[in-house]
């Protein structure tokens, strides 16, 4: 069965992105500290793929989900991925009101609410896992609990101010069951289920 | 190599030490206690055992005022009798703390007191507030952050007021135990 899994690197201190991140500078100030996980080059795909056999493994699982759930901020910044993330699966992108004009390659702007949204990327994913990526969305998927897998790499650096990944939440407890550490001196990957009550 | 001045507290996986709401009567804030569930294995054989007689061998404590007074002062005694260093922006006239401890209003002289009083042994930081001005002077060397798989959702951040400046960490211990996983850090200098 289909899981919507979070990807995000993360600081220790919580942050996803430096101070004054826009679309000129998409990861906020040296918020590129974050994704040196990723690359030191290495072998293929898109000049990423981590050499590092944990940090591979990860990146690997990420790159063979059968669809990408990413908020309308993240996207803008990116421009999509020109459209492909990877493999061409389909992107999904909830948002209140989709802009004009044709997207570019398998983008589908969804205007009918975030479990809509998931339901449909789950349906095109198949038996494969959905990616989700940017930390709105991540909140949003979190208060309406639709959000299956937690796969964070926390990385081994305080950021002291930026972007936060959990914030906005309700005062709800959500309980998590871990279910995989994988430690890469660059990051450790930290993989929980989520456990609603 | 001195022993180090270590930060000691248990944390959300989305960086809480407390629930909303903390102050006297709820010290923890509310449903706080949460993070604290690992304490029921300190007496254990496991990890969080070890962690946790590591935590009482510590030759000194630095805390914050705002811990301090919420844990009652510890009645002047955080463990053994060792010094209790106590940071504070004011001191009231008259206002002598219990037992070991003391008040510094000066972050680098408590650090250097509680290193001084220490001696071989490394020192032990509780609270955020403190573990915010120890970060902020380039002062703490060590993190051992009780990592708790739950999201809190609101509450008190142990990592808030910090500047720009970026903080490298090196993991140097990973230790997975029932409930919470103990990440040790060292500052990078």
């Amino acid at each position: 069965m289909s899981r919507l899994v979070l990807y995000m690197s993360m600081s220790l201190d919580g942050f996803i992105a430096g101070p004054g991140d826009n679309k000129d500078n998409p990861l906020g100030t040296k918020g590129h500290r974050l994704h040196e996980w990723l690359g030191d080059g290495g072998e293929d795909v898109s000049g990423f793929r981590p050499s590092d056999e944990p940090s591979r493994t990860v990146f690997d699982e990420l790159m063979s989900t059968g669809a990408v759930i990413t908020g309308r901020r993240t996207g803008d910044f990116v421009d999509y991925w020109g459209g492909d993330h990877h493999d061409g699966v389909p992107i999904f992108v909830p948002t209140h009101q989709a802009p004009t004009g044709t997207p570019l390659g398998d983008v589908r702007f969804v205007t009918d609410g975030i479990e809509s949204c998931v339901e449909q990327a789950k349906a095109a994913a198949g038996d494969r896992d959905v990616m989700l990526h940017g930390a709105y969305t991540a909140q949003e998927c979190l208060r309406a609990r639709v959000l299956d897998v937690l796969e964070i790499q926390l990385v081994p650096v305080l950021f002291g101010q930026g972007r936060r990944l959990f914030d906005g939440l309700g005062p709800d407890h959500i309980e998590l069951e871990p279910v995989r550490t994988l430690e890469s001196p660059s990051a450790l990957h930290l993989r929980y289920e989520v456990q609603y009550a | 190599m001195s022993p180090p001045i270590r930060l000691y507290m248990s944390m959300s996986l989305d960086g809480f030490i407390a629930g909303p709401d903390d102050r006297e009567g709820q010290e923890l804030g509310r449903d706080g206690g949460r993070l604290f569930n690992w304490l029921d294995d300190r007496m254990s054989d496991g990890p969080s055992g070890q962690v946790f007689r590591e935590l009482m061998a510590t030759g000194g404590v630095i805390s914050g005022r705002r811990t301090f007074e919420l844990a009652g002062r510890w009645q002047g005694d955080h463990h053994d009798g060792v010094p209790i260093f106590v940071l504070t922006h004011h001191i009231d006239d008259g206002d002598v703390p219990p037992g070991s401890a003391r008040f510094v209003t000066d972050v680098e002289a408590c650090a250097a007191q509680a290193r001084a009083a220490a001696g071989d042994r490394a020192v032990m930081v509780h609270g955020a507030g403190a573990a915010q001005s120890l970060l902020r002077a380039g002062l703490l060397d060590e993190l051992e952050i009780h990592l708790v798989q739950v999201l809190l959702g609101q509450g008190r951040r142990l990592f808030d007021n910090l500047g720009t400046q970026h903080t490298e960490l090196e993991l140097v211990r990973r230790l997975e135990a029932r409930g919470v996983t103990h990440l040790r850090y060292r500052l990078a200098r």
